[in-house]
């Protein structure tokens, strides 16, 4: 990638290009940004893809220095963003003196969103998308323009979706196919939705979900909760279990799990802690790891022959 | 035997309605195949087993354990008010549910049911040792406060151990309210053993607990020993509310609604209140997790979400009606 310095830009372009609507109005910035503070739960995930440092970052879960994941550990070099947990302190948040405050997927409420508005500009989800879903382009393409780094962005949205584009091919057979990803969590199993990552990943790789996951589900909705009696809207030709930990006794003890041909027929895939993590940020950076991390069980659970061993069910104790 | 009729009879039905009520339609002749010759492929035959069967004996003996647990509560603390919740019990599991979660990093069914009988057990020694029981007497009030003063101190340590992590809460989220959804995964029959050892000793100790009420002058010279008859109806309440929280979580209101419903049933004895508390408490869990199936099929409700409906409105009519002094 060329490095880029984003000391040049027309003046009229620049001021075109620095203007963002949102959720909640219109926010301009006076030049490209340098401080940023990354609020988003997954926002620092393409701002360190685009060479922007945050000065702080927000902590969703899992317990890595700085809340930075290992798939985007490299970017951060030597730097030491400050870390915020919880609430939003903007007393914090104005220390890193930042000029421009990255709210997309933070779940600002409009008051939040006005005090921190004081402290600098601050971006949040377009009118388009709900609070939590923007898609993993658009936000790489946002936080491009809004560090002038635009050019950059596009490279990495190209090369990523390149990256599913060849996955696509090397698996012709994946064309049509459908596939779920589902979770099983305390007591409760269910499907992701359109709306949600894990769900978007596997469409990227060309499969779609069950007609009734489809049906139970609306277009923003990030799940759909089954009954623990019929599990049959899990039945695809992929079923892919997303889990926070490594093991999963409750999801390998799950009576309706035996009943569907997907189980009988070696078609489940385990995605646990790190690789789930992955799916979950659904960034620019996570996704090409979960890729590589899934691709290999995808296929041999996709190969039509119910005797290839799928490495990470058999490691989770779900194979038939 | 009059009384009892409605009472056996709410429970024949509401264990009907457990096994045949639900998101998978079931015929009462699937149910006897399913029992008689069981087919494992089939999808109706592995909800009866699987599914509806345990959750339905999870409602029982939780249900019936958190209602006995709860008249127990209320004649040792003379508190019309009182619930496992008052003496610390569900605090104490939800610490040792959240502690251990973090300690180990996981967080299947069977792991929390372990933690949570020994963390409810912990607690209500320590509000009875709070409370003064180690001198040999405890007052209901000194054990009300013990109790109050526990739950808070367990709450704001579970509370600062989600901050520290924010996947515990995850946890916790689904635990604390409390649901049979996981009944299969769950130590059944140890705690359905341990509740009803708790409830045998409980049913023996009755009369002794009741004589309490009279004042501590007037038992002792009945020939009791408050302090140990108070001792030995805790090791009951633990046992019983231990078992409960292992096999469903906290669930909320049950072991306060019931033992006054049971109490107008069959009149202030504590031994038949006992019996009645468990019919009724068993009962009302298993309809109200049957409910929760049906309502917004297929998400189900978690059972504890459904008592809590319940149980806030009787809660208030309880409170209203209240006369103080007044044992209940």
């Amino acid at each position: 990638m060329a490095a880029a310095t984003a000391s040049f830009q027309a003046p009229a372009a620049a001021a075109d290009d620095l203007t963002f609507k949102h959720a909640f109005g219109t926010t301009a910035l006076p030049r490209p940004a340098r401080r940023v503070v990354s609020l988003g739960y997954t926002t620092q995930d393409p701002l360190l893809a685009l060479g922007v440092r945050p000065v702080a970052v927000r902590h969703w879960f899992g317990a890595f220095p700085h809340s930075i994941w290992p798939w985007a550990r490299p970017y951060l070099g030597d730097a030491a963003p400050d870390v915020l947990i919880g609430e939003v302190s903007m007393e914090r948040v104005a220390a890193t003196d930042p000029d421009l405050i990255v709210a997309i997927g933070a779940g600002l409420s409009q008051a939040e969103y006005t005090v921190l508005s004081r402290i600098a500009p601050v971006l949040v989800h377009d009118p388009a998308d709900s609070a939590y879903g923007t898609p993993w382009d658009r936000m790489t393409l946002i936080l491009g323009r809004a560090t002038g780094r635009l050019a950059e962005a596009r490279e990495l949205v190209a090369s990523v979706r390149a990256g599913f584009a060849a996955a696509r091919r090397r698996h012709p057979g994946w064309a049509g196919r459908t596939g779920v990803a589902a979770y099983h969590w305390s007591g409760e199993t269910g499907a992701f939705a359109g709306a949600d990552t894990r769900a978007r990943f596997l469409i990227e790789l060309g499969f779609q979900p069950t007609d009734a996951v489809a049906a139970l589900s609306g277009a923003d909705d990030f799940y759909a909760r089954l009954s623990p009696e019929d599990l049959s809207p899990l039945d695809a030709d992929i079923l892919l279990w997303v889990s926070s930990f490594d093991t999963s006794p409750d999801l390998a003890a799950l009576p309706m799990r035996r009943t569907l041909t997907a189980h009988a027929e070696g078609r489940e895939v385990f995605a646990g802690g790190l690789v789930s993590a992955a799916l979950s940020f659904g960034s620019v950076l996570s996704l090409p790891f979960a890729l590589e991390a899934l691709e290999a069980d995808i296929a041999a659970a996709c190969d039509g022959d119910p005797a290839t061993p799928v490495a990470s069910a058999v490691k989770a104790g779900l194979a038939p | 035997m009059k009384r009892w009729a409605p009472l056996v009879g709410l429970l024949i039905l509401a264990v009907l309605a457990s096994l045949l009520l639900g998101y998978r339609p079931i015929t009462p002749v699937d149910l006897w195949q399913a029992l008689t010759a069981p087919d494992p492929t089939d999808a109706a035959h592995v909800t009866i087993r699987s599914i509806r069967f345990p959750r339905t004996v999870a409602g029982l003996a939780c249900g019936g354990a958190l209602g006995a647990a709860g008249l127990a509560i209320q004649a040792l603390t003379r508190n019309p008010l009182a619930d496992p919740g008052v003496l610390g019990i569900n605090a104490g599991a939800a610490f040792a549910v959240v502690l251990g979660s973090l300690v180990l990093g996981q967080a299947d069914a069977g792991l929390l049911a372990v933690l949570a009988f020994p963390g409810a057990a912990l607690a209500a020694a320590a509000v009875f040792a709070l409370g003064g029981g180690l001198r040999g007497n405890v007052s209901p009030v000194r054990l009300t406060l013990a109790g109050a003063a526990l739950n808070a101190l367990l709450l704001s340590l579970v509370t600062a151990a989600v901050l520290m992590r924010g996947e515990t809460l995850d946890v916790v989220r689904f635990w604390i309210v409390g649901s049979l959804a996981e009944a299969r995964a769950r130590p059944l029959t140890e705690m359905a053993l341990a509740a009803g050892a708790g409830a045998l000793l409980i049913l023996a100790l009755a009369p002794k607990l009741e004589a309490l009420s009279l004042g501590d002058a007037l038992s002792r010279g009945l020939g009791t020993r408050p302090g140990r008859v108070q001792a030995g109806a805790l090791v009951c309440i633990s046992l019983l509310t231990g078992a409960a929280v292992a096999i469903a979580g906290p669930i909320a209101f049950l072991g306060l609604m019931v033992p006054p419903i049971a109490r107008r049933l069959v009149g202030a004895p504590l031994r038949p209140g006992l019996i009645a508390a468990a019919l009724l408490g068993a009962s009302i869990l298993l309809l109200a997790d049957t409910a929760g199936r049906l309502l917004f099929a297929p998400a189900e409700i978690r059972a504890g979400v459904m008592t809590a409906l319940l149980g806030g409105p009787i809660f208030v009519l309880i409170a209203r009606r209240i006369r103080p002094g007044a044992v209940g």
